[in-house]
């Protein structure tokens, strides 16, 4: 009796193995032929376009679970998501006063217009889009995975997008960049540049402007040299940046010599009149004049003052809460594979945050001074 | 092949040698300190052995002995004799005798025959500071000392506790944050004697030597008397563009060049390193390419040390910077 069972069950695993044999043949003979139509023209049946959006979903809320969010409601990182974004994504997904181009409609699945249709997604599940891209979609991954605080621009950025109206969004994402009206002589030799997409000055300024998003550095007045360095190693990418990789890679040596020199011999902005707290700033001066020996922090002027070897940042005058960032990165273990960078994140390492919150608004309260430094 | 029991033997002759051989043995003494310490350090061998061979005869008649000796050595006044007396006495005069020996060494703290050195523990260097009519010569690694003058080092540490040891010339002292601690030595011989930091004290604690160098009085006055004097002008043009990237790369933050605008005091003094013996600790020995590589990827010579590596520089760069070093006589 039992025997017969057993004899029974078998045989249904021997049909079952067949029929995986044989549907695992059949598919490898359409792949084969060639009858699956990868066709984006095509689109897909309405049952696989549910399924693939109903995976995606749940695949995004199940791994952005244990992701947490910092604070996004800071005009200065919705400005530095709104400087990328322009650059980097609203050539497929449109942005206020910009519709999607139709070129990228025509993609499958077309990518959504995020001014008016996105999914109510939560900040960590952004976030994680952002980060990681989605699969089959055409949505690509962060180019550093590394550098989190740009991705989360970019989500405070997307959480304000349906709110701003194009001519809000133009500032925020050329900042204070003035286009001239281009004949139809320049529109047809050159191309329009109502977008301005590469133009460093929408994130950085240019002459008589400023950085729109205090967590961008002020480039008025380095050292061509640094400049040109900094340039080169995002374009190798041996300094990671999500936002710096992508337009440093289509400049060649000559460009970005021309572009260093260019931000070299610009008037660095005066500091901005704000409140200062005293003791901190007295602190910061410290650091930066004598260092912290019992710590084994070096005075930071050695490295920065307008004297030093022209590789060097000049820190007199740049933005507070971009050292801070920086400090942070290093503090954190990232660029170290940059010569500069090397020298830089073991002394970060030894500041700590009221150091950090000191030297930074130490060197945000000084006046750039303009030397070009040490050559070599 | 070597036969397995000979080659153990060979290599417990060569340990053997190892330690007796030189330059940092406690078996090899150079001064008073050492001596008294070797010869308590024979007398505690002697008297080892010599009880081990009472304990190895002692447990042979236990097993094999005579009824007459087992009876004897299971007795009640045996056990008492041997087993109580004659240690309390024994480690009471062993005691008694150290004691004796190691004290003081007629060095008092304020002898103001005595030659004062300050050494500061840190990772992984040791950072040496003498006085010189009232001013503070800094020098690192190296300790050069007057042969017969009674020493007196001042220890301290800027980070964990390391601990002071030159095994030819005497005892180790520890080396403790937020305290100083004194040990009185006194060099017979003129010599070249290693000293290694004896308290583990992080990832490069092995590397963390130093080497004492004991002079005849008039050399280590002369020396003294060059080591007070501020660094040296850069004698060729490309030693000028070394001294020139050295203050323009920021080396001066950490290092001291005294007479020039390096002021730094977190890491060594490098006003007279191309007079020192060795680069990065007693790693390296002093010459130009060392000092290059030390610059340029110091953490791979000693891991971990605070100083960033400086792959900034050319090799052009390098050589100007490491010309200007070792011109620092």
């Amino acid at each position: 009796m039992a025997n017969a069972n057993f004899r029974r069950i078998g045989k249904v695993l021997a049909w079952m193995a067949a029929g995986f044999v044989g549907l695992a043949a059949a598919a490898l003979l359409v792949a084969w032929v060639g009858l699956f139509n990868v066709a984006a023209s095509r689109g897909h049946w309405a049952i696989v376009d549910w399924f693939l959006a109903f995976g995606m979903r749940n695949s995004v809320e199940l791994r952005a679970m244990a992701i947490s969010p910092p604070p996004l409601d800071n005009p200065d990182l919705i400005a530095l998501g709104a400087g990328h974004f322009h650059g980097g994504c609203a050539f497929c997904h449109g942005a206020p006063g910009i519709p999607v181009s139709p070129i990228a409609h025509h993609m499958l699945p077309p990518p959504p217009d995020l001014t008016t249709s996105m999914r109510p997604w939560a900040d960590a599940e952004l976030f994680w889009i952002v980060k990681h891209g989605i699969k089959y979609t055409g949505m690509p991954g962060w180019v550093a995975l590394n550098r989190e605080d740009e991705i989360w621009a970019v989500v405070a950025f997307l959480r304000k997008i349906p709110t701003f109206e194009p001519t809000r969004y133009r500032e925020l994402a050329l900042g204070d960049l003035k286009l001239s009206r281009q004949t139809g002589k320049e529109l047809a030799t050159v191309e329009s540049n109502q977008q301005a997409a590469g133009a460093c000055a929408r994130c950085h300024g240019a002459e008589g402007t400023v950085p729109g998003s205090a967590l961008v550095p002020i480039l008025h007045g380095q050292p061509a040299e640094f400049l040109a360095r900094a340039l080169q190693e995002y374009a190798k990418g041996s300094r990671r940046s999500g936002f710096m990789q992508p337009m440093a890679s289509g400049l060649d040596a000559q460009e970005i010599r021309r572009l260093a020199d260019y931000y070299s011999h610009l008037a660095p902005p005066q500091p901005k009149p704000g409140t200062v707290d005293r003791s901190l700033v007295e602190r910061g001066r410290q650091l930066a004049t004598e260092g912290d020996a019992a710590n084994r922090v070096p005075a930071c002027n050695a490295c920065h003052a307008s004297t030093a070897l022209a590789d060097y940042p000049r820190l007199a005058g740049q933005n507070a809460p971009y050292m801070a960032r920086q400090l942070a990165l290093w503090r954190s273990g990232y660029h170290t594979a940059t010569a500069g960078g090397a020298i830089m994140a073991p002394i970060a390492l030894r500041l700590n945050e009221r150091d950090i919150a000191a030297v930074t608004a130490y060197f945000a309260s000084l006046r750039a001074a303009r030397d070009g430094g040490v050559q070599r | 092949m070597i036969p397995r029991g000979r080659l153990a033997s060979i290599c417990l002759a060569l340990i053997t040698l190892a330690a007796c051989g030189g330059r940092q043995s406690a078996l090899n003494p150079q001064g008073p300190e050492a001596l008294r310490l070797t010869q308590l350090g024979w007398l505690l061998f002697a008297l080892g052995a010599g009880i081990l061979v009472l304990v190895v005869l002692a447990t042979a008649v236990a097993v094999r002995g005579p009824d007459r000796l087992r009876t004897l050595l299971a007795s009640a006044r045996t056990v008492i004799w041997a087993g109580v007396v004659f240690p309390v006495t024994t480690l009471t005069l062993l005691l008694g005798y150290g004691i004796w020996l190691t004290r003081g060494g007629g060095i008092a703290l304020d002898d103001p025959a005595a030659l004062r050195v300050t050494v500061v523990g840190e990772q992984w260097w040791w950072r040496v500071v003498y006085q010189h009519r009232g001013t503070a010569v800094a020098t690192a690694n190296e300790i050069r000392i007057p042969v017969g003058r009674p020493l007196l080092f001042v220890l301290t540490s800027a980070d964990v506790i390391h601990s002071f040891w030159v095994p030819n010339l005497g005892g180790k002292v520890d080396m403790i944050p937020g305290r100083t601690t004194h040990l009185r030595l006194r060099a017979d011989q003129p010599g070249v004697f290693r000293g290694q930091c004896a308290e583990y004290c992080g990832g490069s604690h092995a590397l963390m030597a130093l080497e004492v160098i004991s002079l005849s009085e008039p050399e280590f006055e002369s020396w003294l008397e060059d080591q007070a004097r501020p660094a040296a002008e850069p004698a060729t043009t490309e030693a000028r563009r070394g001294q020139e990237l050295f203050v323009a790369a920021g080396c001066g933050g950490c290092h001291t060049v005294r007479g020039t605008p390096a002021t730094g005091t977190v890491g060594p003094d490098l006003t007279h390193l191309g007079s020192r013996r060795s680069v990065g600790l007693d790693t390296l020995p002093m010459t130009e390419a060392n000092i290059r590589r030390f610059i340029r990827d110091g953490q791979h010579v000693k891991p971990g040390n605070p100083m960033p590596p400086f792959r900034i520089f050319s090799q052009a760069d390098l050589g100007a910077i490491a010309a200007y070093l070792a011109g620092l006589q």
